[in-house]
C-alpha cells in the first residue's frame, strides 16, 4: 500500500490525485491522506506530495473538458470540506468519473458518489447560509471587516458574491478558524491571503455603534410576539452561527 | 372612523376642522370656494430620534407576511452598490422563526383609513411616526453595506390620501436608486386608489410590487376595511400584471429596456379574521395565480391586535395550523399540478386538521394507486404522498441507469413511511397493505400527528414557505410555463 500525503488545499489534493494516478500501482493499492493527523501503518510506504500547480491544472482540465463543469464543481466543493477523508474520496470519485463519464453525478446508488454528495451538500449549505449571516463592521479607516468561523473552507466560495455586491467598498472577510482572509480593494478583484492572522478587535469607525444599535432595534422589533417560536428559530439559525452575529450578542435569542 | 368634523362659518369664510386621533385638518374656503388656507397637523413628533422612528415603524410593519427577496438575478455594476440573487438569502431569523431578508418598514404608520384588523388604523391611539426619504435611504444603504439585509421592503399607512402616499414611496425609491445608487432588492407596496402613473413610475424602480388583497372576499372587506374595495385593490393588481407583460415584450425587442417589477407581484390574505372557508380562500388564490400571474400569495394568520365587535377574539392565538395547511395546499397548486377543486369542495370546504392536503387527496383517490415507480410519469409521481418535487426529479433521472427499489428510494429522499401505501417497485409493494381508505388514513394520521405535535411544540413552521423562497431549485417547468403563458397574452 502506498499512501500519498497531501496538503489540505485544492492544489495539494489534485496534485496527489495526479501522482497517485501516474504511479500506476493500481487504484486498490494506493490511498490519499491529508498531512497532519494520520495513523502510521506498518506496511505502507508514505510519499509526501508537494503541491504542484501544473499537475493540479492538468487534472482540472481533464475534469472540465473531458467530463463536465458539474463534475469539476463537485470536486472543488468536496475539496473545501472539513472532512478528513476527503482526499481519498475525491480520488475515488475522479477514478469513477473517468470510467463512467459525466453521468456519474446522477448515480445516487454509488456509495463513493453519495459520500461526495454529502460533502458537497455540507459545504454548499454552509456557504449559502453565510452569504446572509456574515456581518461587516466598518473600521476607522472605512474598511468593512467581517470575521467568520466556518467549519468548511468556504472563503473562496463566498468572496465572489461580495465582490459583485460590494464592488465599491474595501472589505476583508477573515476566516479565524483556518486563518485565511479574502481581501478586496475597491473596484478590483478580491485576493485570498493564506496564513493571515488578525486581532480579535479592530478600531471601529465613529458611526459604527449607531448602526449596530439600529440593527438590534430592528431585529428585536420585527418578531411577532403572538407567534414566538424559539425552537423554529433555532432550527433555521443554529446557535453555532450566532457567535459572529451582533444581534445575538450576550446570548440574546430573541 | 372615530372622527369629528366641524364646519364654522365666519363671515364669508367657511372653515372645516376634521379631527381623528391621528390627524387634524383645518381647511378654509372663501366664498368662491377657493381653498385659502389649510393646515394638516399630525400627531407626529418631529423631534423623534431615528431610533424611535425605526422602532415604531418596524413594529407597525411586522404583520405583513411577505418578506422574501427572491425572483430576480441582477449582477452588480461599477459605481453602484448591490445585486440581487434569485434564490433569495436569509440574513437572520426573528424570534418567531421567520426569515429576515429585507428591511421591512412603513414609511409612516399615520393612516387616514380605518381597517378594523390593523394596528395603524386611524381610530387607534398609537404613537405615530414618519421617516423622511433620506432617512429610509441611509438606513437601507448602511444596513446593506454591513450585510444585515438583502434590500428594502417599503410599505406605508395612508398619509393624507393614496396619491400623496404613493408619491412619497416613489420619491424614496427614486432617491435610493438614482442618488444613492442602490442596486439591491426592493419590494414596495402599491397603494390602492393611487394614480396609475405613480404606480407605473414606481414599478420601474422596484423589483417586486404587491397590493394586499387583505380579505378573501369583497364582503369581508366591506365589513372590516370600509375604505377599501375589491375594485380599488384589483385595479392596481391588473395594472401591474399588464406592466410586467409589456416590459417582458419590450425586453425581447430591446435588451436594455427598463424592467418593470422584474421579480413579479405578490399579495397577502389575512386568515381567520373573517369567516371564509378554506375552499373559498384556495379558490381565490387559484384565480389570482391564473388571472393575475401572481408569483406568490401569502397567508397571514390573523393576529389579534385590536378589540372590536367585528373581530374574532382568538383566545388560542393566531390560527397558525390553518395557515400552515393553506401554505401546503398553495404549494400543491403551484408545483404539483393540483387544482383547488380537487382538494376541496363546497361540501368539504375545510382542510383536515390531522392530515396534510396531499395525503388527504390521496386516500380519497385510491383508484389512482398504487403507481409503479419505474414507469409512472413525473406528474403522476408528484401526486404520491412522500414524494416531493426534488425526489420526483431524482427518480426520473436515476431510473434511466437502473431499476429502482425501495432502498434506492430512501436514498433519493422519498419519505417511505408515507409513500409505501401508494407505490410499487418492480410490481411489488413493500408490505402487504390493504388499499383501503380508513386503515391508510389511520396510519397516516398517526404519522402526521407526530409531526403536528412537533409543530405545535414550535417545530418547523416556516420551513415550507422558506423552502419555497430559499435555496430551493424549483422545477423550471411550472414558473416558466406560467411565464410563457403570460408572454402570449
Ligand atoms: S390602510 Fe388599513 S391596513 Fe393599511 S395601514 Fe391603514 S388601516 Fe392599516
Amino acid at each position: 500500500m502506498r499512501i500519498y500525503l497531501c496538503e489540505d488545499s485544492f492544489e495539494g489534493i489534485l496534485t496527489a490525485v495526479y501522482d497517485a494516478w501516474a504511479g500506476r500501482l493500481g487504484h486498490d493499492n494506493v490511498r490519499l491522506e491529508l498531512q497532519g493527523e494520520y495513523n502510521l501503518e506498518l506496511f505502507a510506504d508514505y510519499v509526501v506530495v508537494l503541491p504542484d500547480d501544473e499537475k493540479a491544472e492538468k487534472v482540472v482540465r481533464t475534469l472540465r473538458q473531458k467530463l463536465s463543469e458539474e463534475v469539476f464543481e463537485y470536486v472543488y466543493k468536496a475539496a473545501m470540506s472539513q472532512e478528513r477523508r476527503k482526499a481519498d474520496l475525491i480520488y475515488r470519485f475522479i477514478v469513477l468519473a473517468i470510467q463512467r463519464g459525466a453521468r456519474i453525478v446522477s448515480e445516487f446508488g454509488n456509495p463513493v458518489v453519495m459520500d461526495i454528495f454529502e460533502l458537497v451538500r455540507n459545504v454548499s449549505n454552509e456557504s449559502h447560509l453565510l452569504l446572509g449571516f456574515i456581518r461587516f463592521q466598518e473600521l476607522e479607516n472605512g474598511v468593512l471587516f467581517a470575521k467568520i468561523t466556518p467549519k468548511n473552507y468556504v472563503l473562496t466560495l463566498i468572496a465572489p458574491h461580495f465582490e459583485d455586491r460590494l464592488s465599491g467598498e474595501n472589505w476583508v472577510i477573515y476566516d479565524a478558524v483556518h486563518e485565511m482572509a479574502a481581501v478586496h480593494a475597491r473596484n478590483t478583484s478580491w485576493v485570498l491571503s493564506r496564513e493571515a492572522k488578525m486581532p480579535e478587535k479592530l478600531p471601529e469607525s465613529g458611526q459604527e455603534e449607531e448602526y449596530e444599535e439600529l440593527w438590534k432595534i430592528f431585529f428585536h422589533t420585527i418578531g411577532i410576539e403572538a407567534r414566538k417560536n424559539p425552537k423554529c428559530q433555532r432550527n433555521m439559525l443554529p446557535l453555532w452561527y450566532r457567535k459572529n452575529m451582533l444581534e445575538f450578542e450576550n446570548n440574546e435569542n430573541c | 372612523m372615530a372622527e369629528k368634523s366641524w364646519l364654522f362659518v365666519i363671515g364669508k369664510i367657511r372653515i372645516y376642522v376634521r379631527k381623528t386621533l391621528a390627524i387634524r385638518y383645518i381647511i378654509c374656503y372663501n366664498k368662491k370656494n377657493e381653498n385659502i388656507y389649510s393646515v394638516i397637523e399630525m400627531q407626529i413628533e418631529q423631534k423623534m430620534t431615528i431610533q424611535e422612528k425605526l422602532q415604531i415603524l418596524t413594529d407597525a410593519a411586522k404583520y405583513d407576511a411577505a418578506c422574501t427577496s427572491s425572483g430576480v438575478d441582477r449582477k452588480g455594476k461599477a459605481g453602484s452598490m448591490g445585486n440581487a440573487a434569485a434564490c433569495g438569502i436569509c440574513h437572520t431569523f426573528a424570534s418567531d422563526g421567520r426569515c429576515v431578508s429585507l428591511l421591512k418598514i412603513l414609511f409612516t404608520n399615520e393612516c387616514v383609513f380605518d381597517c378594523k384588523y390593523c394596528i395603524n388604523r386611524a381610530s387607534n391611539d398609537v404613537k405615530r411616526a414618519a421617516f423622511t426619504p433620506d432617512e429610509v435611504c441611509t438606513l437601507t444603504m448602511e444596513f446593506y453595506r454591513r450585510n444585515y439585509i438583502e434590500g428594502l421592503f417599503l410599505s406605508s399607512g395612508i398619509l393624507k390620501n393614496p396619491n400623496y402616499t404613493m408619491d412619497l414611496l416613489y420619491q424614496t425609491l427614486y432617491k435610493l436608486r438614482t442618488e444613492y445608487h442602490f442596486m439591491g432588492y426592493i419590494h414596495v407596496k402599491a397603494i390602492p386608489g393611487a394614480d396609475e402613473e405613480l404606480i407605473r413610475r414606481t414599478g420601474f424602480l422596484a423589483d417586486r410590487m404587491s397590493v394586499n388583497l387583505e380579505l378573501p372576499t369583497g364582503d369581508g372587506l366591506r365589513r372590516l376595511a370600509p375604505h377599501k374595495t375589491r375594485k380599488t385593490i384589483l385595479k392596481p393588481m391588473k395594472q401591474i400584471q399588464k406592466g410586467i407583460v409589456n416590459s417582458k415584450n419590450e425586453m425581447t425587442v430591446y435588451q436594455e429596456a427598463p424592467r418593470f417589477v422584474p421579480a413579479g407581484q405578490s399579495t397577502q390574505m389575512i386568515i381567520g379574521a373573517t369567516p371564509e372557508s378554506d375552499y373559498q380562500i384556495m379558490s381565490v388564490a387559484e384565480a389570482l395565480y391564473k388571472n393575475y400571474d401572481l408569483k406568490r400569495v401569502f397567508y397571514s394568520a390573523y393576529v389579534s391586535v385590536n378589540t372590536d365587535a367585528m373581530l374574532p377574539a382568538l383566545p388560542d392565538g393566531p390560527p397558525l395550523l390553518r395557515e400552515h395547511r393553506l401554505y401546503q395546499a398553495d404549494w400543491l397548486l403551484r408545483y404539483y399540478g393540483f387544482e383547488a377543486s380537487e382538494l376541496l369542495s363546497p361540501d368539504r370546504p375545510n382542510f383536515n386538521v390531522l392530515l396534510d392536503p396531499k395525503c388527504e387527496w390521496a386516500v380519497r383517490h385510491l383508484e389512482y394507486f398504487p403507481v409503479e415507480i419505474n414507469r409512472a410519469d413525473y406528474q403522476t409521481l408528484l401526486r404520491v404522498p412522500g414524494i416531493g418535487v426534488k425526489s420526483a426529479q431524482r427518480i426520473v433521472r436515476a431510473r434511466r441507469s437502473a431499476k429502482l427499489d425501495f432502498e434506492d428510494l430512501k436514498r433519493l429522499g422519498v419519505v417511505l413511511k408515507r409513500a409505501v401505501y401508494f407505490i410499487t417497485c418492480m410490481g411489488r409493494m413493500q408490505y402487504r397493505i390493504r388499499l383501503e381508505e380508513n386503515s391508510i388514513t389511520h396510519n397516516l394520521i398517526h404519522d402526521d400527528r407526530k409531526k403536528l405535535y412537533e409543530m405545535q411544540e414550535n417545530e418547523s413552521f416556516t420551513q415550507m414557505s422558506l423552502f419555497d423562497d430559499f435555496h430551493l431549485t424549483v422545477p423550471p417547468s411550472v414558473e416558466d410555463g406560467r411565464a410563457a403563458v403570460s408572454g402570449q397574452l
